[in-house]
């Protein structure tokens, strides 16, 4: 098992998330949104030039971006 | 768990209201507004929440004898206060105390609705659940069952499918009994794990005495997560209390090894889960036609085609509803010039009264090509979902200006007209993205400054300088967007966004929205409008041109190397930039534009043209959008970009033009 950021993933990958490594405001909107440590992700679709990442989780869709995604902490069997 | 019990009630009986005030809460996309629609028609007014940014739809219904006053209150996820529209919702839910918060949850998405509910009931707003769209619901194979909900929360749940008008009677009924009831109201207690549970009472027993207008638990709540709001809202009353809370944060913190704000967010999506499993089941479905479509238009090159026609075609709608209009106003408004004049017999009044017809039309020529497919588009884009694909495909692409992807729309928008598509930068999510949005916004050639370029540039000068005139303009986008974002104060926020699935938008819903966000503004812009014109033309008829003009030479031939007549035609451009081209041959006395300036003086008077001052109703979204101080900031920053610009041009471009040709 290893901890990766949950922009390293591709699409179709799942993992649980960990942490968020964020501020303050960032994490609190993440966790309202359901990101929450403890909870299954699944990456649905990227998109090109550099574009957010789409995840699931908790059963609603969401669109983070490249660099919000580099502070989602995942944890990812291997 | 979540229980119940009634709270001390005020005994006797309470006078029967025949006058409520009803709140719509809930989540972005749960069909929230189409429920305000169906509920109050076409007694509604959209406006702002007083010195805030965010829009506030208020309306009234009757039902069976009693009047139902309906405030909108903004789409969001949590009570936590870290964004404008939470705390409006907060504020308002606390100091005005409306007699029921109806809170609509999306059926399919229970779970992530009922967080946020979880909230309202800790906050002990007097709920009622409107479980909307059970018809989606129930096509992706989730059915729930309303009695067992009702009995988890302790609240009146209503099935629903707004968009079809079902269950509005239910809801109503509902919504009336809890209003009504307001004194025998019990207060649902929300309860957490016992290691959360402990530091809560905890905070309880300290802060038991302390005033701060928010129900004790929840403000223990809170304080515990370190909610910096609720903090400061009680550091006023008491600053040791805030002391004992910090304490039992770090504690919690220890104990589990996460935030106290990631603690208590899991434990209340732990809290909502048990809820979820009692009284939902579903039946998992096969990769449908929505997925395909969603596969489609978001993956690939594909879809960027697709959004590229999707563009087009709006384009093509705006263009042939703005020409068709404008063609028919024309015709009537030199009619309707001659009639004017003719009545009032020529003289100052004639010519006043008829720079108040200009202005008029000015507003009018606006409102009508512009803003009102603007609305529409807009809208059907937000509804059915494909806004935030389109955020999603240019998000990155939107980095290079310091935006992220929900700031594509109204820029692209902005090539119709600046001044909708300020007001669509309200998506952008704080203060700092929508400021940021706005200006670059203002610098994107309308379809007036396309006018000038094209009736200029493009004619005289050749195409190809036309279209180098579009790449510079997107330079100094690229330029100043990147130089905005690195100098603005605050924290750049990246892309957060729920991805709505496909819908077909109501249209009802839409269409008036459409009317009253039109009629808002107009009634704000067109009187300034009106103002503004009857104060150039009494420049004008005061004999006041010549002096301005040569008041202004030290810029406009000083400095852009422009006939001292530009000075007077870019004050009049600022009414609306297709003017200046207008006035230009209107004052020269000849329609051929080549005799009266050079080429570069073409490029350079386009130039200045598309970057100074945006036009009059430009100004006005931009007071209303972000207040006096960041517009004249603006307004300096842009006509100093002009000048800039264009003086740099004017020394350039001949020798350039020269060698070139």
């Amino acid at each position: 098992m290893t901890i990766v950021p949950l922009s390293n993933l591709r699409p179709g990958d799942k993992a649980t998330i960990d942490s968020i490594e964020a501020g303050m405001g960032l994490t609190r909107r993440l966790l309202d949104l359901g990101v929450t440590p403890g909870e299954q992700v699944e990456v649905m679709r990227l998109a090109r030039f550099g574009g957010p990442f789409e995840i699931r989780v908790r059963g609603s869709e969401l669109s983070i971006g490249r660099g919000i995604a580099a502070k989602v902490l995942v944890r990812r069997e291997e | 768990m979540v229980s119940g019990h009634p709270v001390h009630a005020s005994g006797g009986k309470a006078p029967l209201k025949t006058k409520l005030v009803m709140a719509l809460a809930g989540n972005c996309n749960v069909g929230k507004s189409v429920v305000f629609n169906q509920l109050t028609g076409l007694h509604q007014h959209i406006g702002n929440w007083p010195g805030k940014t965010v829009e506030k739809a208020e309306g009234t219904t009757n039902f069976e004898g009693t009047t139902v006053d309906v405030v909108d209150l903004p789409g969001i996820y949590s009570l936590s206060t870290y964004s404008i529209e939470e705390r409006v919702t907060l504020e308002y839910i606390m100091t005005d105390r409306p007699d029921v918060v109806v809170n609509v949850v999306d059926a399919s998405l229970l779970e992530r609705n009922l967080y946020f509910t979880i909230q309202l009931l800790e906050a002990e707003a007097p709920l009622v659940l409107a479980l909307n769209q059970v018809d989606e619901a129930q096509k992706k194979g989730i059915s729930t069952d309303t009695r067992k909900l009702e009995q988890q929360l302790s609240i009146p749940v209503v099935p629903m499918i707004a968009v079809r008008g079902i269950g509005f009677h239910e809801l109503m009924t509902a919504a009336r009994d809890t209003g009504l009831r307001k004194s025998e109201r019990k207060v649902i207690l929300v309860k957490y794990g016992p290691e959360v549970e402990t530091h809560v009472e905890a905070i309880v027993r300290t802060i038991e005495r302390i005033q701060t207008g928010l129900p004790t638990r929840f403000v223990a709540v809170r304080l515990l997560e370190g909610d910096e709001y609720v903090r400061q809202l009680v550091a006023r009353v008491n600053e040791e209390a805030i002391n004992v809370a910090d304490e039992h944060r770090r504690q919690l913190e220890e104990e589990h090894g996460h935030s106290a704000a990631s603690v208590i967010a899991s434990e209340r999506y732990e809290l909502v889960r048990k809820i979820v499993e009692a009284c939902q089941s579903v039946t998992p479905r096969k990769f449908g036609l929505e997925d395909r479509l969603d596969e489609v238009t978001t993956t690939g090159i594909l879809g960027y085609i697709i959004m590229a026609g999707v563009i087009a075609l709006m384009f093509t709608a705006v263009f042939i509803v703005g020409d068709g209009v404008a063609s028919m106003l024309g015709g009537s408004f030199s009619a309707l010039q001659q009639t004017v004049v003719q009545a009032l017999g020529g003289g100052v009044i004639a010519e006043l009264v008829w720079g108040a017809v200009e202005g008029l039309m000015a507003g009018i020529t606006l409102a009508l090509p512009y803003i009102i497919p603007f609305y529409v588009i807009m809208a059907v884009l937000e509804d059915s979902g494909y806004l935030a694909r389109m955020a999603f495909m240019m998000d990155g692409v939107m980095h290079t200006v310091g935006l992220h992807g929900k700031a594509f729309i109204p820029l692209v928008l902005g090539y119709g007209c600046n001044v909708p598509a300020c007001l669509g930068c309200r998506i952008m999510e704080t203060d700092r993205e929508r400021t940021l949005a706005v200006f670059l916004t203002t610098l994107i050639p309308c379809a007036g400054r396309t006018i000038v370029i094209l009736g200029l540039v493009g004619r005289y000068v050749g195409i190809e300088w036309a279209l180098g005139l579009y790449a510079l303009d997107l330079l100094v986008i690229l330029a100043l967007g990147r130089l905005a974002y690195k100098t603005l104060p605050g924290e750049p926020t990246g892309l957060i966004m729920e991805v709505p699935p496909y819908r077909v938008p109501h249209m009802s819903t839409v269409l008036k929205r459409t009317w009253f966000e039109t009629s808002s503004f107009i009634t704000m812009a067109l009187p300034l409008m009106v103002l503004g014109s009857v104060f150039l033309k009494g420049l004008e008829v005061a004999g006041m041109l010549g002096p301005i003009s040569s008041l202004l030479s030290p810029v406009s031939v000083g400095l852009l190397g422009l006939p001292s007549v530009a000075g007077v035609v870019l004050i009049f451009g600022v009414l609306r930039k297709e003017l200046t081209l207008i006035m230009l041959a209107a004052l020269s006395g000849t329609t051929n534009l080549s005799s009266v300036l050079t080429a570069s003086q073409m490029v350079v008077f386009s130039v200045v043209a598309m970057f100074y001052v945006p036009c009059l109703g430009t100004v006005v979204a931009l007071y209303k959008e972000l207040g006096w101080k960041k517009t004249l900031t603006m307004i300096v920053a842009e006509i100093t970009l002009a000048f800039a610009v264009g003086g740099l041009l004017s020394r350039v471009l001949p020798t350039l033009m020269a060698l070139l040709t």
